[in-house]
This record gives structure tokens, C-alpha cells and sequence, in this order.
């Protein structure tokens, strides 16, 4: 009798051991802000004419929710015909306060960013990149651009992310960043 | 501490307390003297064609009392509590004999081996019957699942028909049972609910098939025994029992593949010391590496696999009762092919150009890193009189499942640091108690308490994509059974509640916000099952049912970008006003007729019908616009929903040893709202083969050197999917692949290395033709073909330590 009762006693400790190893999370956990990485929101593209005057046009591409949810807001870049202007970009985190500038990143790691500026009809802008990083290769943060006859159109604008892989070229690495904006030039 | 104060701790102490008076109040009559009424019984069939064996001789060595086997196959003695040695035989095949430690009535099944095989260690297993499920119900086990050693469990279970994977890749297969899957088929690992994310379409069950010595898969709506997850159907996992022969034996086995240069090794070790009547243990470990998958064409690029896994088991057992502790660990890494940028532009008329790779075992980005942790307790008691048998089991399980995408932090310093982008983290605590009445006469029957605490949650710092929340389950069910003679009847009620919380992260309104929502749905199930046994060769089974199913975490509140691919859940953008993500109910019937244990003749007929009320389904939508531009996107949607469908298994012996063998499955899926088919439904299947066994050695003769050898010749071929939404052409990124068909061949046998020692041998080749094809049910299929040639080399070597212990 007794030698049943301390065998059962040993099952009833087995079987209560789970207790011990039951997750006892805080039902009170919440998710955070995602500080650590950076979330980029916001591109905007300031053109200023070199030739004929007038002022600088900004044309931005603003996502603050991220993935999904509401529709991102998208600028229309409108430019004079025949004109040049100088063009910077800026990338933006908008989600921390103040928002974070990555383009001082990028900068910083120029050897291994490119932005290519597409346009589509060809003839609308020429865009060339007047920056240069260590390898004398493009980075595209500062531009000139040249509009022709008046037109539209659009420029899709992607941040190639190609570390130690930069080569000048499109393909290697990931896309950053890809926007497009509608373009008129009248 | 806070042990007894959090939910999970609370719903396993009161289960505890539950099955501590239980066992406390019968447990004075333990002392009465234990008469000799032990029931030692079991069935003799023959190991290679599973057929039963009347008239086979067993032999109680000690008491030198004989029982012939009846017309089933089953012998039966009485004896007291002790240790005995049975022999088993009949002519034509070898004898065996085994230590049988009896505490309690034992079941020991004997599969005898013509007589050309010398097994060192007999192939014993003590099981507790379990009634036949009412639904159609397929096993895959002995050769049929040696067949797929080396796959990962979704690969293996390819083997049954109606039985589909949603692929991601070559590496991940995500089982579909009457084209239902993921929140719909319940999967049990050696009897626990399988809890970690397996929600995911791009999540293969977290569990190494080594673990099993049979696969069951419940083909049909089994939601009130097993949950209201269970739909579509079940699968099981299920490792043999442990040993009660005393010594030790182990079981190890080999793989390897040509195609991607798949390696594993798995071994069993398991005893049973002499001195300790009652203690049991088992070890087992696996290892699975694989290098790139070769297409006919190329290397699919970052398609290698990793896997570590281990499993330890000890039980305890006396005659009216037992404890079992179980710890398994999966480990796994696997290869993701990058998906490529954009390519759902591209995909409608042309696919993307592959990446260029060479063979590597290498593992880069992307790739999913896997751990799933299972801890379970297990303890029956058997009850005085009608009391029958009481069991509980508790289990913790830990699920932690990173992805390494292959976009990486644009800040070197945050990639550096080379985390997953996402990391989930979910805990689940179940807790079952069980209570199996032994009713008087033709009646059975069975209650049943279930409980679950989940709680899920991500790194800090990683990605939104499941939110946070924490899932309370809870449910009672009760089944009934007659069984007059041939027929067997059976009905099931079951309740279950789900209250769901969850957390997820926002910035719709521009700043930081977190979104809590609570959900809490009863949802009832019925099921009523009718089996006939209509002679020894053919039982017909039917079944109706009623089930709710309570959405999950995922379908609601799911959202993000993971692998070049924008999925959300239902809540996430549903139009305002509109009603949140409700429960869907489905209503089921089958029907199926077996032909079994015939000696020309044998198969199954499954016709289905399931209506889905409310059907939770992902759906490719309109491509969603991001900074880093337009994404292919999915989202859950709801609808009614009603699938139709036939599987079809027929073997025929045309000759001695050649058999012609047949399998086929279709189903129809509809939107009944829409008025139109679902999408990514599983296209239409036909297998079919030859197959030829050398039959057995007459007695008398020399064993030979290699016995049991067979070759089998089949195809395999795969319609194209015409079912598909009217306006398809919008919805998916591309058209279903064309149809294609497979050729497949194996040959095997048993080596006689020495006297005990049997190698079993098998060479199983796949895709021989090397045919380029893609199946529509392959998430990469938009840019990706299927593996090319295959030829796999599986060994097997059981070894038996019998006097080791002395």
C-alpha cells in the first residue's frame, strides 16, 4: 500500500512538472516601435534651374504607414521645356521624430549605393548624375537634368543597394527604393 | 514567480488536480490480489504482404501453453503478471519469439517473415487499439513509409491519395488533405497537437518524419475528436510504442539522393532493462543536409537544407498504470529561392531568367531557421470495473521560426549584425484529459477536456507580420459508440471556445500606434459515422458532420512584406462598416468502401462533399504600390465555399508476383457566392504501377542471400488545372502550368549480411525522364521549375543488442 503510494506520488510529481514549464508571458507585452531600422517613408526630389531663372520645384513620394493601408501620395514633377536644372535627392525616415535623413547614409556609404533615373519617353529629361563615389563610379544624389520640347511622361527613380558589388551597372544587389512620379514638362 | 497565476499553469493544475481524484479514489482497491486474468493477445500477419495468418502457433515457453491463431489472425492467452518469452510460428515462415513483460492486458502483434529472412530482433509492437476512425483513414507505414525516408513529412505524405502540398520551392511542402490545408489540418507529433506557425502557406510541418513509425492520415472532417482545426483532416505522426521486450535494439538508417546530394542518417535506440520491469527508453537523432536542387535545366539557386533533429523518450509502466516523458527538438535551415525583383511583371507571357548557381551546400539568404521544441508528459490509469481508462497528457511547445530575407537592412551597421527580418516566437502549453468508459455490451465511448494557452510574439527590432497575441482554447467533446455486430455507429459533440487577442503595430494615423482587438467565438461540432463490415474484405464507412472553426491571429491581422511578397489578413483594409472576420462553418459528408487484406483485390473509393460557410481563403489581389515599388500581394477574403471531390486506390494482383496498381484523386472547388471556382485548387491526379514481388521462399529451403526483392515501374501524371476563377487572367500572376506527367521506378530488397543482420535495400528513382514542368500548386511555380532527375539510395539496418543486459 504504502510502496503504491509513493510510486503514484512520484507519477503525480511527473505529471504536474509542466507547471513548471508553462510560459508565464506578461500578458501585458506590446510590440514596439521598430527604432533599430530604419523604415524609409519619404523621397523628394528638389530641382533647381540653372538657365532662365524661377524658382526650385520639390516633388515628393510620401508613405508614412508603410506596406499597405493608405495609399502612398505621390507629387507630380512639373518642369519648364528646354530648361537645366540642378536636381538633389533626399531619402527620408518620417516614422521617428525628427524624421531621420538617410541620405547622410548613403553619402556615408556611397560605395555602395547607386540611384538610376529612368524616364520614360526617353526625350523628355536627360538625367546625368554629377557625383562620384571612391571608385569614381556614379552615386546619383546630385543630378543635372535637361528638359527638352514640352511633354509627359514619367521618371521612375530606384535606389540600388549594392554592397561591394557596385559596379556601375543596374543589376547587382537589391532595390532600396523605387518610385515613380509623373512628369510634365509645359 | 507567477507559476500558478498565468492561464497555462492554471488550466494544467486543474486538469492535474482533475486526474489526481480521479486516480485517488480507485486506487484502494489496488491492494486487492491480482488474479490471473491478463489478457496477452495480438495478431500474426506476414511482415512483407500484410496479410493475416490463421492457424500460426504461439507458444508460452513458460507455461508451454499453445494458442493457434483464428480465422483473423489473433491469438489469446490468460496469465499472470510477469515476464514471459512468446513464440510465434508457422510454416513457411521464420519463427520469433520475444520477452513479453506483462503488467497490464498487452496486444503484441507479430509481423512473421517468409523464411528466407532472419530478423535479429523481432519487429514487436504493444499498442493500445484504437477504434477505427469513421472517416476513410490511410497509413503509411513498414514499406510504404521506408519508401519515403529521407523527405520531409509534407514530401512523404504525397504518397496518399487526395493528399496535395502547397510548395514553397523544392524544400518546403505544406500538406493539403481534399484541398484543404494549413488551419484546416490538424497535425498530431506523437499524439500532441502540432502548435507553432503552421499557419503560414509557406510553413512545412515542423516535425522529422524519423520520429514516426507510422503516418496516419484522417482523409475527412475529424474536428470533434481532434479540434475544430481539423476540417480538412489529420495527420499523425506516430513513433511505435515503447519497447516491453527486455534488451536493447536500434534501428539506423541512410539516405542519399543524387539530384541535390541529400544525406541523412537517422538512428533509433531504445531498451528495456531486465531489472526493471515497467522502465522503457528510446534516443533517436536525425541529420538531413541537402545541397541545391537541380532543375533539367539549372541549379536552383539557394535551395540547400540543413537539419538537426533529436527525440528522447522514458516511460514508466505498471499494470494499471503508466507516465511517459517525451522531449523532441527540430532544428532546420532552409533554402528559399531570392524571389525575383518584379517579377510579377514579367510573369504573365515569359518567367523571369533563373539565377545563376553552382552545386553548394552552402546556406545563403533567404532561408528559414526553424526550431520547434516539444516537452510532453503522458499518464493513463486504468479505472475498476467500467471505470475504463483515464489519460492526460500536458505539453509545452516552443516555436521559434526565423526568416532571413534576402533584402537586407539598407544600414550596413543593422545588416551587419545578420538577424532575420522576421522572427516569431509562439509558445503553446495544451493540456488533454481523456476518459475511455469500458461500457457494457456493444457500447464505447469516450469524453474528452482539451486546453490551450498560445501566446506568440516577435523580436523587438524585427518586422511586424503576425501580430502579437495571446489565443485561450477550450473545449470539451464526447463520443458514443454501438457496435452490434458488423456495423458500428458513432456520434460525436464537442465545444470549444477561442478568445483571441491581439497586438499589432500601426502608423496609419502617421505615428506609432498599437492596434489591440479581442475576439471570443463558441463554436459547436457534431459528427455522426456509420461503418459496415461487409465480410472480411470489405468495410464501407460514412460520416456527416458540423464544424466551426474560429479564425486565427493570421487571417485577421496579418500584414507585410516577406520574400518579395505583400500579404494582409482580412481586418487589415476591409471596407469600413463592414463586418469583422467571422467563424466559417463547414458541413461534410463522405462516404468510402475498402476492399482490404484480399489476397488479389484491395482498395479504396472516397466520394466527399464539404460546404464551407463564411471559407477563409488567401487569394492573389492587385499588386500593392511601396517605396520599394509594386508588390505581387495576398489577401484573406471570406466566401462560401463547397468542394466536391473522389479519391480512388486500387491494387490488383494480376499474376503471383506482379501487381498493377492505380491511384487517383480529383476535386472540385467552388465559390458559391461568386458562382464561380476557387482559386489554387489542386489540379486533377492519376498514378499508376507494376509492380513485382518475389514470392515467398517455399520452407525448408536455405535462406538466401537477398529475399523480399521487388521492382516496381510507375507514372505519375498531372492534368492541367482548368478550374480556375473566370477572371483569373487578372487575378493570378500567370496561367496554371500545363499538365505533365512522371516516371518513376524502384527496386529493393533484403540483404543478409550475416545471420541478424538483414540490410534492407532500396533504389527509388524520380522524374527519370528529367521532364521540365512546374505544378500549379508551387508558390514559385511564376519563376521556377520543379527538380529534374532523381535517384535515391535508402538503407536500413535494425540491430537487436538481446544479451547485452545480462
Amino acid at each position: 500500500m504504502f510502496r503504491f503510494h509513493s510510486r503514484f506520488r512520484l507519477a503525480t510529481l511527473l505529471l504536474a512538472t509542466p507547471l513548471i514549464f508553462s510560459a508565464c508571458k506578461d500578458d501585458k507585452d506590446d510590440p514596439i516601435p521598430d527604432e533599430e531600422n530604419e523604415q524609409i517613408t519619404t523621397v523628394s526630389y528638389v530641382l533647381t534651374p540653372t538657365t532662365g531663372g524661377g524658382s526650385a520645384t520639390t516633388v515628393t513620394w510620401r508613405d508614412t504607414d508603410g506596406t499597405g493601408g493608405n495609399d502612398p501620395t505621390i507629387g507630380t514633377l512639373t518642369l519648364k521645356p528646354n530648361t537645366t536644372y540642378t536636381g538633389t535627392i533626399a531619402v527620408l525616415d518620417e516614422t521617428k521624430t525628427p524624421p531621420a535623413n538617410i541620405t547622410e547614409e548613403i553619402l556615408e556609404e556611397k560605395d555602395d549605393h547607386l540611384f538610376f533615373y529612368a524616364p520614360t519617353l526617353a526625350n523628355l529629361l536627360e538625367i546625368t548624375s554629377t557625383d562620384r563615389d571612391s571608385k569614381n563610379l556614379p552615386v546619383g544624389i546630385t543630378t543635372q537634368v535637361v528638359t527638352n520640347s514640352a511633354g509627359t511622361g514619367s521618371l521612375k527613380i530606384t535606389l540600388r543597394h549594392q554592397p561591394g558589388a557596385k559596379d556601375g551597372t543596374f543589376a547587382p544587389g537589391d532595390t532600396d527604393v523605387e518610385v515613380t512620379f509623373p512628369v510634365k514638362v509645359q | 514567480m507567477g507559476i500558478i497565476s498565468c492561464l497555462p499553469g492554471r488550466i494544467a493544475l486543474w486538469l492535474g488536480v482533475a486526474l489526481i481524484g480521479l486516480l485517488a479514489l480507485p486506487g484502494r482497491a489496488q491492494t486487492a490480489p491480482v488474479s490471473c486474468t491478463l489478457a496477452l493477445a495480438g495478431r500474426v500477419v506476414d511482415h512483407e504482404a500484410g496479410t493475416i495468418l490463421p492457424g500460426a502457433t504461439a507458444r508460452l515457453l513458460e507455461t508451454g501453453e499453445v494458442s493457434t491463431t483464428d480465422l483473423a489472425g489473433n491469438y489469446h492467452f490468460h496469465v499472470c503478471a510477469g515476464t514471459y518469452h512468446l513464440e510465434v510460428s508457422f510454416v513457411g515462415y521464420q519463427s520469433e519469439s520475444a520477452e513479453v513483460r506483462v503488467t497490464t492486458a498487452v496486444v503484441r502483434n507479430f509481423q512473421l517473415h517468409p523464411d528466407a529472412v532472419e530478423l535479429g530482433g523481432a519487429v514487436v509492437r504493444g499498442q493500445a487499439p484504437t477504434p477505427a476512425p469513421t472517416q476513410a483513414t490511410a497509413a503509411l507505414t513498414g514499406g510504404a513509409l521506408a519508401a519515403t525516408r529521407g523527405q520531409s513529412l509534407g514530401e512523404a505524405l504525397l504518397k496518399v491519395s487526395g493528399v496535395s502540398a502547397i510548395q514553397t520551392g523544392p524544400n518546403v511542402f505544406k500538406p493539403m488533405i481534399h484541398g484543404l490545408h494549413s488551419n484546416r489540418v490538424a497535425l498530431l507529433n506523437n499524439g500532441v497537437r502540432q502548435e507553432g506557425q503552421q499557419w503560414g502557406q509557406d510553413h512545412g510541418p515542423e516535425i522529422d518524419p524519423f520520429v514516426a513509425s507510422q503516418l496516419t492520415v484522417v482523409k475527412g472532417a475529424a474536428g470533434v475528436r481532434y479540434g475544430a482545426d481539423a476540417i480538412g483532416g489529420v495527420v499523425l505522426a506516430q513513433p511505435a510504442a515503447l519497447p516491453d521486450s527486455a534488451g536493447v535494439t536500434a534501428d539506423l538508417h541512410a539516405v542519399g539522393a543524387t539530384n541535390n546530394g541529400l544525406g541523412a542518417v537517422s538512428a533509433t535506440v531504445q531498451g528495456a532493462p531486465r531489472r526493471l520491469p515497467g522502465l522503457a527508453w528510446r534516443a533517436q537523432g536525425t541529420v538531413r543536409r541537402a545541397g541545391l536542387t537541380r532543375t533539367p535545366d539549372y541549379r536552383i539557386s539557394s535551395s540547400a537544407l540543413a537539419e538537426y533533429n533529436y527525440s528522447a523518450a522514458v516511460g514508466w509502466q505498471r499494470e494499471r498504470w503508466g507516465v511517459e516523458a517525451f522531449v523532441s527538438q527540430y532544428n532546420a535551415q532552409l533554402g528559399l529561392y531570392p524571389v525575383p525583383e518584379n517579377w510579377n511583371r514579367v510573369a504573365r507571357d515569359s518567367s523571369p531568367a533563373p539565377l545563376p548557381a553552382s552545386f553548394t551546400y552552402r546556406l545563403e539568404r533567404p532561408y528559414q531557421q526553424i526550431q520547434h521544441t516539444l516537452f510532453k508528459l503522458s499518464g493513463f490509469y486504468r479505472l475498476n470495473g467500467w471505470g475504463g481508462r483515464l489519460s492526460l497528457t500536458l505539453a509545452q511547445q516552443a516555436d521559434r521560426r526565423g526568416e532571413y530575407d534576402k533584402f537586407r537592412p539598407r544600414n550596413q551597421n543593422v545588416a551587419n549584425k545578420n538577424l532575420p527580418e522576421l522572427d516569431y516566437r509562439n509558445q503553446t502549453t495544451t493540456a488533454d484529459l481523456h476518459w475511455e468508459p469500458s461500457l457494457p455490451g456493444n457500447f464505447g465511448g469516450e469524453l474528452g477536456l482539451s486546453g490551450t494557452s498560445q501566446d506568440n510574439t516577435y523580436r523587438p527590432g524585427s518586422r511586424f507580420f503576425i501580430p502579437y497575441y495571446t489565443n485561450l482554447t477550450g473545449g470539451a467533446y464526447a463520443i458514443g459508440r454501438w457496435h452490434p455486430g458488423p456495423w458500428l455507429l458513432e456520434a460525436g459533440l464537442r465545444l470549444d471556445r477561442r478568445q483571441l487577442d491581439t497586438r499589432r503595430p500601426t502608423r496609419v494615423s502617421g505615428a506609432f500606434d498599437v492596434v489591440r482587438e479581442s475576439f471570443a467565438f463558441t463554436t459547436p461540432a457534431a459528427s455522426l459515422g456509420l461503418v459496415r463490415e461487409l465480410g472480411p474484405h470489405v468495410t464501407l464507412r460514412a460520416d456527416v458532420s458540423l464544424l466551426r472553426r474560429a479564425p486565427a491571429a493570421n487571417e485577421r491581422a496579418s500584414q507585410g512584406v516577406h520574400n518579395g511578397i505583400y500579404e494582409e489578413g482580412y481586418d487589415i483594409t476591409r471596407p469600413a462598416g463592414a463586418p469583422t472576420l467571422g467563424p466559417e462553418t463547414a458541413r461534410s459528408a463522405a462516404f468510402s468502401m475498402s476492399w482490404h487484406d484480399h489476397p488479389r483485390l484491395n482498395g479504396e473509393l472516397t466520394v466527399y462533399q464539404t460546404n464551407i460557410d463564411n471559407y477563409i481563403y488567401q487569394t492573389p489581389v492587385a499588386p500593392v504600390l511601396d517605396i520599394r515599388g509594386l508588390f505581387p500581394s495576398y489577401r484573406y477574403q471570406q466566401t462560401d465555399a463547397r468542394f466536391r471531390g473522389v479519391d480512388l486506390l486500387v491494387a490488383y494482383r494480376v499474376a503471383g508476383p506482379l501487381t498493377l496498381g492505380m491511384k487517383a484523386a480529383t476535386v472540385v472547388e467552388r465559390d458559391l457566392r461568386l458562382n464561380d471556382y476557387l482559386i489554387l485548387a489542386p489540379a486533377d491526379r492519376l498514378e499508376g504501377w507494376l509492380r513485382y514481388e518475389v514470392p515467398a521462399q517455399e520452407a525448408g529451403t536455405a535462406p538466401r542471400r537477398l529475399s523480399g526483392f521487388y521492382a516496381q515501374l510507375g507514372g505519375q501524371a498531372v492534368r492541367r488545372q482548368t478550374r480556375v476563377p473566370r477572371d483569373n487572367e487578372e487575378r493570378d500572376y500567370q496561367d496554371p502550368p500545363p499538365g505533365y506527367w512522371l516516371l518513376g521506378a524502384e527496386v529493393g530488397g533484403t540483404l543478409r549480411l550475416g545471420a541478424h543482420t538483414p540490410l534492407e535495400i532500396s533504389l527509388t528513382g524520380t522524374n527519370l525522364l528529367d521532364t521540365r514542368y512546374r505544378d500549379y500548386l508551387n508558390r514559385y511555380r511564376y519563376f521556377l521549375d520543379e527538380m529534374g532527375q532523381n535517384v535515391t539510395l535508402r538503407l536500413r539496418m535494425p540491430l537487436a543488442f538481446g544479451n547485452s543486459k545480462k
